[in-house]
């Protein structure tokens, strides 16, 4: 392409980056919320109660059997889980009978109180699953077209993460030499600084993001090489199962599970068992399941302690057997979902995710500072590349947080008892987004860029205040009341709206300068119509036009 | 650069060279692919034996990913456009060659 392999692979960098680097900054932000999806959804169903500690897991359990016992008596697969550092509600579900002609039933998830063991009625809403869902699924397009696109761009991103590292050069010393300047050098330092600082969570994301959808994507080898049935085998393989239980449709009452809980803190006084599954309820060949919370990077193959739920006896599994390949790849699943990191870990994730999507953000912003100059000079104004490129850069780095925020507004906002809610909240998000994308085409670039910003600043340091007017469950509560897990979102939301606040002072800052410098080259005042116009009439007056 | 050496079409020199990226770009991403898939046949050949059959074609896709990179990089860093889809024939050729010996070499020594 270019002249000597650097110079080719700098320009590969740049393109493959562009291309889809607003799709991959949306991954990355509704991704890395992913990561706290259940805090999330726990504060998107505020009628949920507050933390209660005094009641004991033998307790809840019983309550819990009690409600699916009368609820839930014709479906056969119940999940019980207690309360938890992530979600400090006593939650069940369970699958209903599949459909005619479907093969699995829709599942039925209820929060309960844990004094009267009745269900809290909470309002329809999909939560923070949907979110973080929307990394791999985009929400308005169907499963196998997201799918493609999603893969295509997680490829472009493997490619430019290792392009990347090509045409770092000094990467290790790089590290060391953030110079703190405006302009050019200040933003590619800032790119250099974000990519390597998390350079090996960017790899591991990407590739194990390929990784999940394997067969999908190499679907042309995976065919030649196997057939269908052999394929099923080889997902055995891959992800082995206990042994499914068969029903043997002969009633039975089942022991009370909290005496085999007892039994299960026998053999591991230790653990945080927060998570029960029954098969074959009330059924002869009925099975209790008690999981050790994940806590280990690769899957653990001695992870549960399986009980026979009509006789209470221990039923010993057959250890999973991994093979070298499926420990790699099911290792590679887990570092990606992070669902073994305990708090602190689980804010290191947050924190790379942001980095992440950061590092895409600067990238994008790296690549229309250094066209600026070229452009300004440009006698018909800029290219029309440009000023997409840029408007992109306004609506998505700025606006699709805003969007986001707009989710959680619509969740408070739209009324409970609405038809269509679920939908409407994702609705009201993709609307923001595209009237923020909008936006950007009516305004001088940098007026855009600062009005964006302070409407972010704006939207989430309200978030707290709207909780207030919207619900009994605001800070004033949670707090006083040691609910960290509710406490936390709205803290969290106002730390955002702080960080959006700071950003667009900073920015203002650095256009005021740009104004007085340009201000010392003795350019008459009168001839700026703006802020953001400076520069170009500058560059006119320069030239000569 | 290639538009140089293409310089008898000179009517067309202002197209040329953006002619060539696109057909650099489709022979990364489907060229590339071929590839990719092409030598993850022959590596799921080649660990075959030594692993098994379904964890060698674990690995083989596994890798696939990482070959396809290299596969874009390398069509990128070429001199011409020519070079590249001439680069991509012949490993592909290779890759699917070298399994079909191996398949028969298995095949025989059963």
């Amino acid at each position: 392409m270019k002249d000597t392999f650097r110079q080719s692979m700098k320009w590969l960098h740049t393109w493959v980056g562009l291309v889809v680097g607003w799709i991959l900054f949306f991954m990355f932000l509704t991704g890395t919320t992913g990561y706290f999806y259940e805090e999330i959804t726990r504060w998107m169903e505020p009628e949920r109660p507050l933390i209660t500690h005094k009641v004991s897991n033998s307790q809840l359990i019983d309550k819990a059997q009690n409600y699916l016992e009368i609820h839930a008596s014709e479906s056969q697969e119940w999940h019980i889980f207690l309360p938890n550092r992530r979600d400090s509600n006593l939650k069940v579900s369970w699958r209903e009978q599949p459909e005619i002609g479907g093969t699995r039933g829709k599942k039925v998830k209820r929060i309960l109180d844990v004094h009267t063991g009745e269900d809290v009625h909470i309002r329809e809403t999909a939560g923070g699953r949907l979110l973080y869902r929307m990394h791999y699924r985009l929400h308005y397009l169907s499963t196998k077209i997201s799918y493609w696109i999603v893969g295509f761009c997680t490829m472009l991103m493997l490619l430019a993460v290792i392009t990347g590292v090509v045409i770092h050069k000094k990467i290790f010393s790089d590290f060391f030499t953030f110079r703190a300047k405006k302009g050019l050098p200040g933003w590619l330092d800032s790119h250099n600084v974000l990519s390597v600082i998390a350079l090996p969570y960017h790899f591991m994301i990407t590739y194990s993001g390929l990784l999940f959808f394997l067969f999908t994507y190499m679907v042309l080898s995976t065919n030649i090489q196997v057939t269908d049935a052999e394929l099923d085998e080889m997902k055995d393989e891959i992800y082995p199962r206990s042994a499914k239980v068969i029903l043997g449709n002969i009633n039975a009452t089942m022991q009370p599970i909290s005496s085999l809980y007892t039994k299960t803190k026998e053999i591991w006084p230790n653990d945080n068992l927060e998570f029960i599954e029954v098969y074959a309820a009330n059924d002869i060949n009925a099975k209790v399941i008690f999981s050790r919370g994940v806590t280990d990077i690769t899957y653990n193959p001695i992870d549960e302690l399986s009980f026979n739920g009509i006789t209470g006896h221990r039923v010993i599994e057959p250890e999973l057997d991994y093979t070298i390949a499926g420990s790699i790849q099911n290792g590679f699943f887990s570092l990606h979902e992070g669902q073994f990191a305990n708090t602190i870990t689980r804010w290191v994730y947050i924190l790379t995710g942001l980095i992440g999507a950061a590092m895409i953000a600067s990238g994008l912003v790296l690549w229309t500072t250094k066209r600026k100059p070229q452009q300004l000079k440009k006698v018909n104004g800029a290219d029309f590349g440009y000023r997409l490129v840029e408007q992109l850069n306004i609506g998505t780095i700025a606006g699709l947080p805003i969007a986001m925020a707009m989710y959680f507004y619509a969740n408070r906002l739209l009324p409970v008892d609405m038809a269509e809610r679920v939908e409407w909240e994702a609705h009201i998000m993709f609307i923001s987004w595209a009237l923020l994308l909008i936006y950007p085409a009516f305004r001088p670039k940098g007026n855009a860029w600062l009005e964006q910003l302070i409407l972010g600043a704006a939207v989430f340091t309200f978030m707290p205040i709207l909780n207030v007017l919207t619900t009994n469950k605001h800070l004033g509560v949670t707090l006083n009341h040691g609910d960290w897990q509710y406490a936390g979102f709205d803290l969290t939301m106002l730390f955002i709206g702080v960080v959006f606040a700071f950003v667009a002072l900073k920015f203002k800052q650095s256009q005021r300068k740009k104004v007085s410098k340009k201000h010392r080259r003795q350019v008459p005042l009168t001839k700026m119509k703006g802020v953001v116009d400076t520069e170009l009439v500058l560059s006119k007056a320069s030239s000569g036009v | 650069m290639e538009h140089k050496s293409l310089s008898v079409f000179t009517k067309f020199h202002f197209i040329n060279p953006r002619f060539w990226v696109f057909s650099r770009v489709v022979a990364a991403m489907f060229g590339g692919y071929a590839l990719a898939t092409s030598s993850s046949l022959l590596i799921g050949q080649l660990l075959g034996e030594s692993v098994g059959k379904y964890q060698a074609v674990h690995i083989s896709l596994m890798l696939s990913f990482l070959l396809y990179t290299c596969a874009v990089m390398w069509v990128f860093s070429v001199k011409s456009a020519k070079k590249a889809w001439l680069g991509l024939i012949v490993a592909n050729v290779l890759c699917l060659a070298l399994t079909w010996a191996l398949m028969q070499l298995v095949e025989m020594s059963r």
